[in-house]
């Protein structure tokens, strides 16, 4: 009886919940509540990350500032090689220097992309995932498709890179091979983050986070 | 008499020369005398590697597998100059009339000897054979000569280096007859003679160029029938003349080369030094759309801007390809990278990235390869394998390397860094920094702290609209959370600003970079999002 069983479980096809594949210490993300949402106490790096929000600039760039402070800041990988870029591709407006370096980041470490159609888009991301140079990718895209994600998904684990993919709410019923999805809801009391996806985590609403 | 030489070995064998043929040289003038120490320094030993190219006409316009010929005017006549394997075997032979060798064999394809493309086929392998040494010189019209005594350490030996010159040259398609001597003119004769010899010492010249038949020096017919006739067939003989004798019925000349070549004389030669810029062209026998085909030509002609740039250890930033057709303008195709490279492999790659966007018009006949302003070479030191394996792997590339494959595939502009520059109007705060130049890190370390910038920044002022001198954004009125910083600045160009800037909030909870225009107090715009 318990060999069936466990033959049964054997089978790849069959997934578990509590079993979680090796469990890697995360990017904190500089919000403690979120870093006990999220497996692995933070962002997980090398892996796509997707955020949905209903317009941009509602905070989904301070959800991530901390973070990506401490990325090119310092390498958390290596001692003795140069801390990593951060790509933005085709990022829907400026992203503004001095805010940022008020943020702590290091500008002469970023990287602007503006492609000019959703293939370059998805390409660039790519490029710049795989080149295991950038610690972290973000990019806007509107289209992406199961298979893109996948692909991004591999190229961010090629390149130890963080991948985080910024799209519309509609976007939501697509299926993503995303590790983790955020929402993003803005409200009149402030933004609530809604964690969809968690590759090892369970769904989880933050509401008081920014 | 005093004279300087280089060397005491010299010396003693000038002052054996009898004094009528040193005052029949009109260039050596005696030096005045200084310190005995630097009139003796220590002798540098040179080694010269002769490379003698008898099929030269031959190899430098071959074109096609057929039986070939080439053929030059002599008195009114055309007659064969070299023949290739295939009709040497059908009989044909130097000095035949044009006439004789296409009796003997139909199918030969007979070609007039180009001078041009000769020297044109010497500059090439001149070019080449650079990267084995700093001093290529082209001797002759079928004579090129290396100074190898500088390379041996860094080839592993005479051998290796010989090998790899031999080798390179019959992939090039060269039939070379090689030798190596201290002196240029013993190490040319020597390999006119055919003799595969390598002779270090220069002791042992003279023995080896003893030997060698007056044909192999290259002196006029008439002379060397004259001497032929005296019996004088050999170096040897020659050197077992008179001087002065010689000297009065040949001219001094030719004694003095004598002297050169046993290293009794210097001989000072011109170092061959390749064009800074490369420019190659490739011409097709017939026009073609064929993308892969015009993607191989690209390669070959990367290839030998590789080596040309190598050759000098230089690099470059930027190439510019041309295609040209029959009919009209040529199209022409740029490709530029982060930071010089002279690597065909790299170039290749960005070529690859842009060649599917590049639009040829019409059929291609013909590329160029241009290069543009060539640089100093910087080699970029790689990092001890220590680490690496056990947690990351090595990086594929570098940030400049990724910046250029981005700025193949979607333009020079939409690729950049930024960097701050202290100016309060926040449009002129930060500028986008070109990844192909230099990366200067910011300048400006520190921003002023506690200024309230937005992270996203509208590229234009967005005008709002206003309810009763509120803003409206979204169609709801926003509500102001601080301000207002004034900015009044820039009056000393055109673009001077008098703004007060507001943080707003929306119903949604979005907050909002907000100013209103000092000068036109009703308006309204909507300036960035604080993100």
């Amino acid at each position: 009886m318990s060999s069936s069983l466990d033959k049964l479980l054997e089978n790849p096809r069959v997934w578990r919940g509590s079993h979680q594949v090796q469990r890697k210490a995360g990017l904190a993300s500089g919000y403690p509540e979120l870093d006990r949402c999220l497996p692995g106490g933070g962002w997980p790096t090398e892996a796509l990350t997707e955020i949905l929000t209903e317009q941009y600039g509602i905070g989904e760039l301070r959800l991530l500032m901390p973070a990506l402070a401490r990325l090119s800041a310092e390498d958390p990988q290596s001692d003795y090689s140069e801390p990593g870029w951060i790509a933005w591709v085709a990022p829907p407006f400026q992203p503004y220097p001095p805010a940022l370096q008020q943020c702590g980041i290091d500008l002469s470490r970023m990287l602007i992309v503006r492609p000019k159609s959703s293939g370059e888009i998805l390409w660039s991301a790519e490029q710049a995932l795989s080149s295991g140079t950038c610690a972290a990718v973000l990019f806007w895209a509107e289209a992406l498709d199961d298979q893109a994600s996948r692909r991004l998904q591999l190229a961010a684990e090629k390149g130890h890179s963080w991948a985080v993919a910024f799209r519309p709410m509609l976007a939501r019923q697509q299926p993503s091979a995303a590790a983790l999805r955020l929402e993003l809801h803005s409200t009149a009391q402030g933004t609530r983050v809604h964690i969809v996806k968690s590759r090892g985590g369970r769904p989880t609403v933050l509401t008081k986070l920014l | 008499m005093s004279r300087a030489w280089k060397s005491p070995a010299t010396a003693r064998d000038a002052t054996s020369t009898p004094l009528a043929v040193q005052q029949a040289l009109p260039f050596v003038e005696p030096a005045p005398l200084v310190n005995p120490l630097v009139l003796t320094p220590t002798p540098v030993q040179r080694l010269w590697f002769c490379i003698w190219l008898p099929g030269l006409p031959l190899e430098a316009s071959r074109s096609s597998d057929d039986a070939m010929a080439i053929v030059e005017e002599q008195q009114g006549i055309h007659r064969v100059l070299l023949a290739d394997a295939k009709a040497q075997s059908a009989g044909v032979m130097a000095g035949q009339s044009a006439n004789a060798a296409l009796a003997l064999l139909p199918t030969l394809q007979l070609e007039e000897r180009s001078l041009q493309r000769e020297q044109q086929a010497l500059e090439a392998l001149a070019t080449w054979l650079e990267r084995f040494s700093s001093f290529v010189c082209i001797a002759d019209r079928d004579v090129l000569l290396l100074e190898i005594a500088g390379s041996l350490r860094l080839f592993g030996g005479l051998r290796p280096l010989r090998e790899k010159i031999s080798n390179g040259l019959r992939q090039h398609g060269f039939d070379a007859s090689l030798a190596i001597a201290p002196t240029p003119l013993g190490a040319t004769w020597l390999a006119r003679a055919g003799r595969r010899v390598c002779i270090r010492d220069e002791r042992n010249l003279k023995r080896a160029l003893r030997l060698l038949p007056l044909a192999s020096l290259n002196w006029p017919e008439g002379l060397c029938a004259s001497l032929t006739g005296m019996g004088v067939t050999t170096i040897s003989d020659c050197l077992r003349l008179p001087r002065e004798g010689f000297v009065r019925r040949f001219g001094a000349e030719h004694m003095l080369e004598l002297d050169r070549a046993l290293g009794h004389l210097p001989d000072p030669r011109n170092s061959w030094r390749a064009p800074e810029r490369f420019c190659a062209d490739c011409e097709m026998a017939e026009e073609t759309s064929d993308r892969e085909l015009l993607l191989n030509i690209c390669r070959e002609l990367l290839l030998s801007h590789e080596q040309f740039l190598l050759a000098r250890q230089l690099g470059t930033q930027r190439l510019c390809f041309s295609f040209f057709h029959l009919k009209g303008p040529a199209t022409e195709f740029h490709l530029g990278c982060a930071r010089a490279d002279r690597s065909a492999e790299r170039w290749l790659e960005l070529l690859r990235i842009r060649f599917d966007q590049l639009v040829l018009p019409r059929p291609v006949i013909a590329t160029r390869l241009q290069s543009g302003m060539t640089q100093a070479l910087q080699a970029e030191s790689a990092c001890l394998n220590f680490h690496t394996a056990n947690d990351r792997p090595a990086r594929r590339y570098s940030i400049a390397q990724l910046a250029e494959r981005l700025i193949a595939r979607i333009g020079e502009q939409s690729v950049h860094s930024m960097t701050l520059i202290a100016e309060h109007r926040p449009q002129y705060a930060w500028r986008a920094q070109s990844l192909l130049s230099d990366w200067a890190s910011s300048t400006l370390s520190e921003f002023r702290r506690h200024l309230r910038r937005p992270l996203w920044m509208l590229p234009e002022p967005a005008l709002l609209p206003a309810d009763s001198g509120y803003p409206l954004h979204q169609g709801e009125r926003l509500r102001l959370l601080e301000g207002p910083e004034r900015l009044e600045t820039g009056w000393w160009d055109e673009d001077g600003i008098s703004r007060d800037y507001y943080t707003a909030v929306n119903l949604a909870g979005i907050r909002l970079w907000i100013f209103r225009n000092r000068s036109r107090p009703s308006c309204w715009y909507l300036h960035g999002y604080f993100g």
